[in-house]
């Protein structure tokens, strides 16, 4: 299925960023990134060609989207809106303190 | 209208509000501010320590369950609130030490307290959430939360050591995370529900590859999170970096609360013989092992004194997982009395090497010549909670090891009871290099061990809270080596949850 | 033994490219196995089974809002956005612990002036539209968390366009900060009131409903919208200010 490949794809990719990329920014957007993939997903997978979980007024709505997938997905964007913040926090201060962002120059960071 | 069991949410919004409150404490004076935190966290105790006094008889027979549901009872997707006899355990020791553990960082921590107070009563309704809870997503959101709230706790400090261990331990948690997302969305997508009574009636429904996927997601997820070999590399920095108690709290308890997550989706929600089917049980038993006897070799090598007493807890953390996999009555027994056991001890050993390193230049074992003569009685506490992890006959370490090994022997599983034997004289090798080197110059002091104790009654003059704390943790661990048998009865029913898990799933899906 | 020195530099770079292509065929590898896996997994019934087809049913019944997205998230599992109005509270206050410092750098200097203007103009309707997202939460798309983003919006593109300085003085970090709490203690309020009037935290207020579909309907989730999104739309932008203290002071 598409929506498999795709998502499987992305989060490759991320991981891949996450794990061999040594700049620390290009990391956080590896992990946003695979986030991003798994929101994704589960948006597009619980997509069984309705409409919209909203009613409107005067019609009869017989075929939606599930709407807990998508209630899920804003709770997991808030929680990665959070760390990609606290994370970007931490590598300001980091680079205060050592003056760079790249892992393998940082003393301590490359194993 | 259902008042039912309200107290179950009140324990978990209690300290958030009170998070709330301490956050706006700057324009209080210090001594409201430490007594509101010391009152709060009693109050908690006090909660959960009535739930269990009121409900002894319905502990004692082990039929004890609580549960709260929020708002439409009727609908499937609610969430609810369940407490049986294993997380009554767990949240009744989890809160008592985090109250020990309250009561010194008031004095420890004497800069920026309010914002100190918030984020880690913070992290205690997060606790009690992730242990409470019986719906999947709801346990996210709270593992999450506790890896989001520790964070800035680790970097409390501001260094660049600190820095780099906060950063690379929100990395961790947060593929951990990630992990554990995927695998509940995989849950919801095959089956329908977010309650965990119900994924675990309907488990078996799943095909068996699918299974594999979710119960690989989970492992990797929890195994991040507890710092299992092959990726530990973020525990002994993170739990190195921060303040002492927040040390204590990291390793005494969150570990422990990650293991009883662990129990809670390997045994009640995933029954564990989907594990033994699909040969993960072996497998992360061995890990296990490994993890623990990798654990103690880096901890002989570490040259810092809490760098040490992290790489330790790698090694008790291991152990007791692998004797959780073992999966008998009795590998229960030694699981969950070393739980409590390494829960006391290590949060004791952190939180008296906090108060012996105020005085030194660094962490480094070289600038610790002479501290056992500095603090006398307080170092003695040291040494004797060292011996209890190392496992001495009087004190509650010997008991839980012993009950490990007897399991490990039990199960005919040597190579456990090898780790066991190992880490032992490993981690006596390791406490007695630092032992020895606090002894190293003798410096001309004033006061003999003997004055000092005849001067007890100045000493509680001064009311040093700190020490109080640390002489307190020494003789809870002496009395419970001595008088274990206290702990038989609820450890015993939360086993039966463990053997039982039908009862949890009927009573949950029964309303 | 000695190693010569210009050959270190090749074999590094060997190394990095043999850790490269392990780690890509590793990873295609788990791709693949995790594709197969995928492709096993029986298309998404959904609605048919389970717990989504109580929603579709009874969802606008039991909580009067039209938007049943809002309706999950508000009503039947408010307890996770009240868990994530918190995550987003701890952050704020983590970011603040780690980035303290003794006061606010700013920036006085902006765009030009036809910038300035433009954004003049316009700033009343993006705040217009933020409120529309927040207040209409339950009956079209958006809701608290929505909203409360386009609001933080605003004030970043306020400090872009008329420098720091300008926001700073509008909305201090006080006013910020209350904000972000009262949204907050707004939500908890709404849950504690719950327990008192209804018997369970945070369950639908019962009194508040009216005819569906108007504005003030759908019980005490409308209140919990505004609350959240004064909540999150003060969060993101103390968040913003936080990070951009340091690099404001150069252009002092």
């Amino acid at each position: 299925m598409f929506t498999n490949l795709v998502f499987i794809i992305l989060f490759m990719i991320g991981f891949y960023a996450l794990v061999m990329k040594t700049n620390l920014i290009k990391n956080v957007i590896g992990l946003n990134l695979m986030e991003a993939a798994v929101f994704f997903w589960v948006i597009s997978f619980s997509d069984i060609g309705g409409e919209v979980a909203i009613h409107k007024m005067g019609e009869e709505m017989t075929k939606f989207n599930d709407p807990v997938p998508q209630a899920l997905t804003l709770t997991g964007i808030v929680i990665g809106a959070s760390t990609a913040a606290l994370l970007l926090t931490l590598i300001i201060e980091l680079n205060k303190f050592s003056g760079t962002i790249d892992r393998e120059k940082i003393e301590g960071l490359n194993d | 209208m259902s008042w039912m069991n309200i107290e179950l949410i009140l324990l978990i919004v209690l300290p958030a509000g009170l998070a709330v409150i301490m956050y706006f404490s700057s324009a209080f004076n210090q001594r409201a501010r430490n007594s509101l935190a010391v009152v709060g966290a009693g109050v908690e105790l006090y909660l959960v320590f009535s739930l269990f006094i009121f409900n002894f008889e319905a502990v004692k027979n082990s039929d004890f369950f609580l549960q709260s549901t929020m708002g439409y009872s009727d609908s499937p997707f609610v969430i609810n609130f369940a407490m049986d006899n294993l997380s009554l355990l767990f949240s009744l020791i989890v809160t008592a030490v985090v109250f020990l553990i309250v009561i010194f960082s008031t004095q420890y921590i004497r800069d920026k307290e309010n914002r100190y107070f918030a984020l880690f009563f913070l992290v205690l309704a997060s606790i009690q959430g992730s242990i409470l809870t019986a719906d999947l997503f709801t346990l996210y959101l709270f593992i999450e939360a506790i890896t989001i709230f520790t964070t800035p706790l680790i970097s409390f400090n501001k260094t660049e050591k600190t820095t780099r261990a906060a950063m690379q331990y929100l990395f961790y948690g947060i593929t951990g995370g990630v992990f554990f997302f995927i695998s509940i969305i995989l849950i919801y997508f095959n089956l329908g529900t977010l309650k965990m009574a119900a994924v675990a009636e309907n488990f078996g429904l799943i095909s068996t590859p699918m299974q594999l996927t979710i119960i690989i997601f989970f492992l990797l997820a929890v195994l991040i999170k507890l710092g299992i070999f092959p990726i530990h590399f973020w525990l002994p920095r993170a739990h190195s970096a921060c303040p002492a108690p927040i040390s204590a709290l990291l390793s005494g308890v969150l570990l422990k609360v990650y293991l009883y997550i662990f129990m809670r989706l390997f045994w009640t929600m995933i029954a564990f013989d989907f594990l033994v089917e699909l040969h993960l049980s072996a497998f992360v038993l061995d890990l296990a092992l490994v993890s623990s006897l990798i654990g103690h070799v880096f901890a002989l090598q570490a040259d810092e004194l809490k760098k040490m007493l992290a790489y330790s807890s790698i090694g008790h953390i291991g152990m007791i997982l692998a004797v959780l996999m073992l999966n008998t009555e009795a590998a229960f027994y030694g699981g969950l009395l070393h739980i409590i056991a390494h829960m006391l001890m290590k949060s004791g050993l952190f939180l008296s090497s906090g108060y012996l390193l105020r005085t030194t230049l660094s962490h480094h074992i070289d600038d610790l010549k002479g501290i056992g003569h500095k603090n006398r009685l307080v170092f003695i506490s040291f040494i004797i909670i060292c011996l209890g992890t190392i496992g001495m006959p009087p004190l509650i370490g010997f008991v839980s090891k012993w009950f490990v090994l007897l399991a490990f022997l039990e199960a005919r599983h040597y190579f456990g009871a090898f780790v066991v034997g190992a880490g032992s004289i490993i981690a006596l090798i390791y406490y007695l290099r630092y032992i020895s080197q606090a002894y190293e110059t003798v410096k001309t002091e004033s006061k003999t061990l003997r004055e000092e104790l005849i001067s007890l009654k100045a000493f509680f003059k001064s009311t040093n809270i700190m020490k109080n704390v640390i002489y307190l943790f020494t003789l809870l661990i002496i009395f419970f080596g001595l008088s274990y048998k206290i702990f038989e009865m609820p450890i015993n029913t939360a086993i039966f949850e463990l053997l039982n898990p039908q009862k949890y799933i009927e009573l949950v899906l029964g309303g | 033994m000695e190693i010569p020195t210009e050959t270190q530099p090749e074999v590094e770079s060997l190394n990095k490219l043999m850790k490269k292509t392990l780690i890509s065929v590793v990873l295609a590898g788990v791709a693949f196995a995790l594709y197969q896996n995928f492709s096993l997994m029986p298309g998404y019934e959904g609605l048919n089974v389970g717990l989504s087809n109580y929603i579709i049913e009874s969802g606008l019944k039991d909580t009067g809002s039209l938007n049943l997205i809002t309706a999950v998230l508000y009503d039947y599992r408010a307890f996770d956005s009240l868990g994530e109005s918190t995550v987003i509270f701890g952050a704020v206050s983590g970011i603040v612990l780690i980035l303290s410092r003794k006061m606010l750098p700013v920036s006085s200097k902006g765009l030009s002036f036809i910038v300035k203007r433009t954004l003049g103009i316009m700033t009343p309707f993006i705040a217009l539209f933020g409120l529309y997202v927040i207040t209409h939460g339950h009956l079209t798309p958006g809701g608290g968390f929505q909203g409360g983003v386009i609001l933080a919006a605003i004030s970043i593109i306020f400090s872009i366009v008329y420098g720091s300085a300008f926001d700073y003085r509008r909305y201090s970090p006080q006013t910020k900060t209350a904000l972000e709490t009262g949204g907050a203690l707004t939500f908890l309020g709404l849950g504690l009131a719950g327990i008192f009037m209804e018997g369970a935290f945070l369950h639908n207020l019962g009194f508040l409903t009216a005819e569906t579909g108007t504005l003030i309907s759908a019980g005490s989730i409308p209140y919990i919208n505004i609350g959240v999104g004064f909540k999150v739309g003060a969060g993101l932008a103390i968040i913003f200010y936080s990070m951009i203290q340091k690099t404001f002071e150069e252009d002092f």
